[in-house]
């Protein structure tokens, strides 16, 4: 099965809030409400060796998702066809129970429909074979979006140009994230919690 | 106020998109709303989609980033990059991306407004554009035949879609020489016109890579190995240009070393080799001790210094100018320079480039003619002989060793550096001193359109994005009225004024009152130096009108017009990006906005028709030297597109066009090619052709005018001296509001030294009202190291009063180590949300880091360069916290999401 997820090279990203604008003006995001936030790491350690940088923090596409175990009704679910995790609104009965599973905290409450709502992988851009938002505008060109299995994905593509000690998930306890964030140990230490 | 009340009737958000096409496409395309992203049809979606796309380009910034607009009927709904740009590549940032909030935002001003009542009111009425244009063009033509046209002034600011050359075309237009902006002497002119004096290369072709230079760093085979960002962050101030550029540059197989010089470590600090955490207002201190520490060294270029600089040419003493062979008692004119050969040991004339067989001397002192001639390279050398990198160390507050290693970066033999010299240095009055010093050092360096480096002459585009100005419109007699002609003669270069003699013209009437203003900027209270000098300034001042989008905190205070601009989203003008061209055109064009060119013209239209005789010398050909004024839409672009050969139209169809091929474009050493009358190397724009590592350029500018005075009767005219000569080679100033104690402007009740910077998501004082952008900084953090935080009590995340000699303002304490001991930093901010409410000066006071800034001497002598930067505080907590009425939380911008309407007629005329 695909494994479709979003690289963002930290090593390249310039913390411009970009994606997050993107992403609220291509989902109709409230003020206040987020799929997708920018969220600042560091500065820490001893000068001249401090670390800071800013992680765009989204859904991160589960491989075993926390959130799909805990739903009583199966509103948040693994789309049979594409892999992907979602919620259907229509199941929802605004329980939260997943925004507790959740070890990101990157689901989202809507306060006007009551329902739990997340980063979809704009799959309502990608079905029609463009890039989601937050990718296609990145100024940085910092965002890839694809396939982690297709080794001819813009992730893959992009994940192959760096070595291991540079590739990063958020902590994993076992839910392996499938989003991976490129950090080079030359511009400072990763931090797995945010 | 016409818009306040507009305020208060906004659609919520959703019944924003629902008229959006979001919602449009996807139901129209059949996905369930339940799962709207798995499903789609594309030949359904395409078939029952009539969105359209429009090219066109960004200004909420000065990068112009090439974007798509998606349109649905005449409306706006969607933005994203455009990828045919050489620069943007298809990126935007926050700031572009939410151009749709402000371009219909529920604050626009929609209509001319007239105040009723007094000053300090909420009362407007709504009036026609005739009648606008009318009043406003009687009362000009009334105050010019009874005060003098030199008693209006007109300004301008760098946020919010202006036009830079307007204002001054306006202002010569009308016949006044008191035309302003709080950039110019504090952001970008020092470090361009640095460069035209001792590189000559024309404009723009200087160290401000945030103002579109450094082209070659945008072709990923640029040779370039390391840079220096020199008090410039790529990374927040042209976010998807040179930020980009950047990114692309690190993540190419061999990377990109970077050394950056900024005391906050900045997202570019935090990816750098090097960061050196500088005290603001101490950069002319670090760049003698580079300069000294690369000619101890021996790094420099010397066989480049040696042709191409003035480095070896000898200064007469009594002059302070270079030694002409006349006054050597050597063969040969007035206008021929002379060096030292160490190979005969003799003064020899020089015989452009240099003679064969000679060796000039670098450095050293020779008697000539009776007297003790050193050469350029010898003063360079005295004048930074104190600077050792351990008292830059110590004065500049670094480490040695991470100095040492940033020049060790920065002179790597085997590599190719550039110094990005960014804004900070404009910013105190050392302005011009480190704008020298930082060309002085790639001189040295050999840095000189190189392929990777910084400074290059690639060609020129055909089409242009500035007009230009009239300068010479204007009358000698005139132009010496202009406030601060003759003792900052740096200003002259831009055809501005020096901005504290005009405030105290305005308010005290000296040397002549100033009667009426124009100002076409976003808020002045945000980024003018010392801001609440406004309020003591404006009563004095007859009319005042205001032209922006929206009402800001001056308009409200003290305008007596308001006329409505446009956004970018309804603005033309064709933006020059490497070998192409990049359109901005209109998508839409909401109310009765007019695009500011066209209300400039439309006012000196209205005044020649009503006899202002200098009004109507812009339209004519002879007085204008060719260059009139436009009268229309239609005119403006066939000025702007030049002798191109593409039509306004093409560029509009197309977005982006290449003028011509990369290769065409990048042209490397310029200077060496042969001039076919001489025979010759064509050189450099100097006199000399060289480039001036000894300034001499700057001594003649402070002295005479050259070569920027100029008016109706002369293309040069003679202006007596400044005060004092402009020094050729930099020298340091401790700021006259020192932290450290000992220092004459010393004072322990303001311990701390603070500075400014750029953010992302805003531009200058433009954007506080946009809800996307507010709700990710919705008030301005003050940075402060925990070892300061515990010493005066601040908690992080808690409001905290900042009190400079002048005012005291709040900050949202952030106790980080993002910024160094001593040092305090926070940016320019205001609250548009108290506009209308019972106390309006909250807007410009509660948080507003500009009413602690300086704009008393001493000043800068070249440009009277004030200080918004490196000037010290103190800093206590403030319990009672922000003002009530204060907008923190997302909801809170509520009122300000977007009201979509309709697309209306322009309201003048196209003119074809």
């Amino acid at each position: 099965m695909a494994r479709n997820c979003i690289v963002v090279n930290l090593d390249r990203c310039t913390g411009c809030y970009g994606c997050e604008v993107a992403c609220k003006m291509e989902n109709d995001i409230a003020l206040g409400e987020y799929w997708n936030k920018v969220v600042e790491v560091g500065p820490f350690g001893d000068y001249p060796d401090i670390t800071r940088y800013k992680v765009p923090s989204m859904c991160q596409q589960c491989e075993d998702a926390p959130c799909v175990h805990v739903c009583p009704t199966g509103a948040s679910y693994r789309d049979p066809e594409t892999n992907i995790v979602l919620v259907d609104r229509e199941k929802c009965i605004g329980c939260k129970y997943c925004m507790m599973a959740c070890p990101y905290g990157v689901r989202n409450w809507n306060a006007e429909t009551k329902t739990v709502e997340k980063c979809t992988l704009c799959g309502h851009l990608t079905a029609q074979g463009e890039l989601p938002a937050c990718v296609k505008s990145c100024a940085a060109g910092a965002r890839f979006y694809g396939d982690l299995d297709d080794p001819d994905s813009d992730v893959s593509k992009e994940l192959a140009r760096y070595d291991a000690d540079a590739i990063h998930t958020l902590e994993d306890v076992g839910n392996h994230p499938a989003t991976h964030y490129i950090w080079s140990p030359k511009h400072g230490e990763w931090k797995e919690r945010i | 106020m016409a818009t306040a009340s507009q305020a208060s009737a906004t659609m919520s958000r959703r019944s924003f998109v629902k008229a959006s096409a979001l919602c449009g496409a996807v139901a129209a395309s059949g996905i369930a709303a339940t799962d709207c992203f798995v499903k789609a049809d594309p030949a359904r979606a395409a078939e029952s989609n009539d969105v359209k796309i429009v090219k066109t380009s960004c200004r909420a910034c000065i990068a112009a980033c090439a974007v798509l607009a998606h349109v649905q009927n005449g409306r706006v709904i969607k933005i994203e990059g455009n990828p045919e740009s050489p620069m943007s590549m298809g990126g935007v940032c926050a700031k572009g991306l939410a151009g749709i909030q402000a371009l219909y935002n529920p604050n626009r001003l929609q209509y001319p407004l007239r105040r009723v009542g007094e000053r300090g009111g909420n009362d407007w009425e709504r009036i026609s554009w005739d009648e606008a244009i009318t009043d406003i063009a009687t009362k000009i033509n009334e105050i010019s035949d009874k005060y003098g046209s030199e008693a209006i002034t007109v300004s301008t600011g760098g946020g919010g879609n202006p036009h830079f050359s307007n204002v001054k075309w306006f202002g010569e237009s009308i016949n006044t020489p008191n035309v302003w902006e709080p950039g110019c002497a504090q952001c970008y002119l020092p470090r361009m016109a640095a460069s035209q004096l001792v590189y000559g290369a024309g404009k723009p072709n200087n160290l401000s890579f945030a103002d579109s230079n450094g082209w070659d760093y945008y072709f990923d085979d640029t040779p370039v190995t390391s840079l220096v960002l020199w008090g410039t962050d790529p990374s927040n101030s042209s976010v998807a240009t040179g930020g980009r550029a950047l990114a692309e540059l690190r993540a190419r197989e061999q990377g990109l070393k970077t050394v950056v010089i900024d005391p906050r470590m900045t997202l570019d600090a935090s990816k750098a080799d090097v960061w050196l955490p500088i005290r603001p207002g101490t950069d002319a201190a670090l760049l003698l001790a580079w300069e000294h520490w690369i000619i101890e060294n021996e790094r420099y270029d010397a066989e480049f210094c040696k042709t191409w600089t003035n480095m070896p040419y000898l200064i007469n003493p009594e002059t302070r100018l270079t030694l002409k062979a006349t006054e050597a008692g050597l063969e040969g004119t007035d206008k021929d320079y002379v060096v030292w050969d160490s190979k005969t040991n003799q003064p020899v004339v020089v015989d452009y480039p240099m003679n064969e067989g000679v060796d000039p001397a670098l450095f050293g002192t020779y008697e000539v003619n009776g007297m003790q001639c050193s050469t350029g390279g010898e003063l360079l050398k005295r004048s930074c002989e104190e600077w050792t990198v351990e008292k830059a160390a110590e004065v500049c507050w670094l480490d040695a060793d991470q100095i040492v290693k940033a020049l060790e970066i920065y002179t790597d033999p085997e590599g190719q550096s550039g110094i990005m010299q960014g804004v900070p240095i404009d910013q105190y009055p050392q302005s011009q001193q480190c704008a020298l010093a930082a060309l002085a050092l790639e001189f040295l360096m050999g840095n000189v359109e190189k392929p990777g480096t910084m400074l290059q002459n690639f060609k020129g585009c055909p089409v242009k994005d500035q007009l230009g100005n009239t300068p010479r419109l204007l009358s000698k007699e005139k132009v010496m009225k202009r406030a601060g002609y003759i003792e900052h003669k740096g200003l002259m270069d831009w055809d501005m004024c020096f901005i504290p003699d005009v405030m105290t013209m305005m308010k005290d009437g000296d040397p002549y009152q100033i009667h009426m203003w124009f100002d076409r900027s976003g808020n002045k209270h945000a980024v003018l130096g010392n801001s609440l000098q406004l309020d003591e300034v404006t009563p004095n001042v007859d009319c005042i009108v205001h032209i922006y989008m929206y009402p800001t905190a001056f308009t409200r205070m003290y305008a007596d017009y308001a006329l409505p601009c446009t956004e970018w989203l309804e603005t033309n003008l064709p933006i020059p990006q490497l070998n192409t061209v990049v359109v901005r055109q209109a998508v839409t064009h909401l109310f009765e906005t007019v695009e500011e060119g066209i209300i400039w013209t439309n006012i000196v239209q209205k005044c020649a028709e009503l006899g202002n005789e200098a009004a109507a010398r812009a339209f004519d050909p002879e007085a204008t030297f060719g260059h009139v004024l436009y009268k229309n839409e239609y005119e403006k672009q066939k000025q702007h597109m030049g002798t191109s050969g593409i039509t306004w139209d093409e560029l509009c169809e197309k977005g982006v066009m290449e003028w011509c091929s990369v290769d065409e474009y990048r042209t490397y050493e310029v200077y060496k090619k042969i001039d076919e009358k001489t025979g010759k190397p064509k050189g450099f724009g100097t006199p000399s052709k060289k480039l001036e590592i000894y300034a001499e350029s700057n001594t003649i500018l402070g002295r005479t005018g050259y070569p920027w005075a100029k008016c109706a009767e002369e293309e040069h005219f003679e202006v007596p001296p400044a005060s004092a000569d402009y020094e050729p080679l930099c020298y340091y100033v401790e700021p006259a509001e020192s932290p450290v104690e000992g220092a004459e402007g010393y004072d322990p009740d303001f311990p701390l030294v603070i500075t400014n910077g750029r953010l992302p998501m805003y531009h200058h004082g433009t954007l506080r009202n946009v809800p996307w952008l507010r709700e990710i900084y919705p008030v301005p953090e003050l940075w402060i190291n925990p070892a300061d935080a515990e010493k005066y009590g601040i908690e992080d995340g808690t409001w905290t009063w900042i009190e400079s000699r002048r005012a005291k303002t709040r900050g949202l304490a952030k106790v980080t180590t993002a910024i160094p001991k001593g040092v305090l930093y926070q940016e320019r901010f205001w609250n548009p949300e108290f506009l209308n409410s019972d106390d309006p000066k909250l807007a410009y006071t509660a948080m507003n880091y500009n009413v602690l800034s300086k704009t008393d001497a001493p000043y800068n002598p070249e440009y009277g360069t004030y200080t918004l930067r490196g000037f010290t505080v103190k800093v206590y907590p403030c319990p009672e916290g922000a003002p009530e009425g204060t907008w923190m939380k997302p909801e809170d911008f509520t009122p300000w999401l977007p009201t979509p309407s309709d697309p209306t007629e322009e309201v003048f005329d196209y003119g074809a």
